[in-house]
């Protein structure tokens, strides 16, 4: 497992290194006018940032205020009931909600985790599972339609928030799989 | 769907504040105006004359979880201030002080005047002399409504905080997306075209053969696959135009933008993100193999379900590509808003 993971970490070192230097260079080989065509494609960075601007406010607003009010610890203890019938420990739940709505929240859930209950329990392992294994769903929305003006999401949150489910209830199993 | 859980996510804020609020008002959990008993001792002795005088203020575990009906206390003393005026005697603690609850949340929500947690004394009558001490009842600023003021300011700080990240990612934008150009302008994106279509052609097939965009959906999801979180998002969005060019609506996403984004959310990674691996050290090493499969799977489940959510008669409904907008001409009468949300 150790060989895989370095030999991917590895690799993964001369991914952007392959893609700054790569495509110009080829891009030369190709008879490209490489910088006329960079400066190009690189006006588009300020129009795509300022126009995920309003999606990403609406978003994250929303969810800070619902972080802030302490309707988290109310969620924790309705669900936690429910939810310990299929096997899935109250420990984890504040990961399993913040996840999808907040990367940085989730940083820190890990991070009190670690503090409460030490870097080898295994609610941590599954914990920073549940981080390493998802994205963060509301703000993956907003980013990407926005960039093009999509307002009306169709079944996309359903489709996101149907993998970040089954997500946090794999990553349970898997880690009590391995370390349980 | 998004209105709802927009909507739900205000609304719902606003109710657990408001509750929680009341029920701190009912219980009266900050005890406003009522003197929490302290002892305050003064190492370098007390001076009636002076305004400040360091203090350590010492408050007796027993007494404060009685005072405030919580389980915490403090278990050291805290190193202070006091300062002496004609309206009286105030006691400050020093800032970084490692406060119990309810104190901490006292602290927090008195920082819009001072940025350390202070309170005015009564029945104060201090000894004179080096290694004095004194008891006394510590009053601190009346607390109320809390989590309607956290609320309040959650949204204005993360209004602002959407915003730097919007403008914080130009430069990583206008670098890749530069280089995008390149590699379409060099023909890299449509050798990559031809190479992943067998694969990705059957999870989009609103794309047409040669087009770019799944050359830029191929980046999208390498970039991932490596933990490059700074070049994915660019990737991502420029699939995203390139799907937004087959789109026949301005507004509505087709099924194939939403099978990009679920293949996002699901996040393939085989290097977990950087933030992780800074939290947890080479603790990650264990965890490697875990991820490997629940992110696989998750991978699957995302796409199957972005598959089968798009047959569901809402979802079909909504589909631009079936029912493609009717454009607004000058003088024709204003097209029907008939599509709803899936």
């Amino acid at each position: 497992m150790d060989a895989l993971r370095s030999a991917i970490t590895l690799f993964s070192y001369f991914v952007i290194p392959a893609i700054v230097v790569g495509f110009p260079m080829y891009g030369l080989y190709k008879k490209v006018p490489v910088y006329e065509s960079f400066v190009e494609g690189a006006k588009e960075g300020f129009g795509v940032a300022v126009r995920i601007i309003p999606y990403l406010v609406a978003i994250l607003f929303a969810i800070g205020m619902f972080r802030a009010s302490g309707a988290m610890e109310f969620l924790v203890g309705v669900l936690n009931p429910v939810l310990s019938l299929i096997g899935f420990p109250g420990e984890v739940l504040p990961m399993a909600i913040i996840r999808p709505l907040t990367g940085s929240g989730s940083a820190g859930i890990v991070v009190d985790m670690i503090a409460q209950y030490g870097e080898d329990s295994i609610f941590v392992k599954m914990a920073a599972t549940m981080f390493g294994s998802t994205e963060t769903t509301f703000y993956v929305i907003a980013v990407y339609f926005g960039a093009v003006n999509i307002k009306k999401t169709r079944h996309a949150v359903p489709a996101g928030l149907t993998a970040d489910f089954a997500a946090m209830i794999i990553a349970v199993w898997t880690v009590r799989l391995l370390f349980g | 769907m998004l209105n709802y859980i927009w909507g739900g996510l205000i609304i719902s804020s606003l109710l657990f504040a408001v509750v929680s609020d009341v029920g701190d008002l009912t219980r009266d959990a900050y005890r406003n105006g009522q003197p929490l008993p302290v002892e305050v001792a003064f190492p370098e002795g007390y001076d009636a004359d002076r305004r400040s005088v360091p203090v350590s203020i010492r408050i007796d575990p027993g007494t404060f979880r009685e005072f405030y009906g919580v389980e915490a206390a403090p278990s050291e003393p805290f190193s202070g201030v006091l300062r002496q005026s004609q309206e009286g005697v105030v006691l400050r603690f020093d800032g970084g002080s490692d406060l119990p609850d309810p104190l901490s949340t006292i602290q927090v929500v008195s920082q819009s005047r001072d940025e350390e947690l202070q309170g005015s004394l009564v029945d104060f009558a201090p000894l004179t002399g080096v290694g004095g001490s004194a008891s006394a009842g510590l009053v601190f600023e009346e607390v109320r409504f809390v989590k309607m003021n956290a609320i309040s300011q959650a949204a204005l700080d993360f209004a602002e905080t959407a915003a730097e990240i919007s403008l914080g990612l130009i430069g990583v934008l206008a670098l890749f997306l530069g280089l995008l150009k390149i590699a379409e302008d060099a023909g890299v994106i449509y050798a990559l075209v031809r190479l992943v279509r067998p694969v990705l052609k059957p999870l989009f097939p609103g794309i047409p053969d040669d087009h770019p965009a799944l050359g830029m959906i191929a980046l999208n999801m390498a970039a991932n696959v490596f933990g490059l979180g700074n070049a994915a998002t660019p990737f991502g969005i420029k699939a995203m135009e390139e799907l937004q060019t087959l789109n026949p609506s301005e507004d509505t996403a087709t099924d194939d933008m939403v099978m990009l984004l679920a293949i996002n959310t699901a996040s393939v990674q085989l290097v977990p993100p950087v933030l992780l691996l800074a939290l947890m050290g080479l603790q990650i090493n264990q965890l490697i193999f875990a991820i490997i499969i629940t992110t696989s799977l998750s991978l699957v489940i995302a796409i199957t379900a972005a598959k089968l959510y798009s047959r569901l008669p809402g979802a079909r409904a909504s589909n631009p590509l079936l029912h493609p907008p009717i454009p607004a001409t000058a003088s024709g009468p204003p097209a029907p808003s008939s599509e709803g949300e899936g």
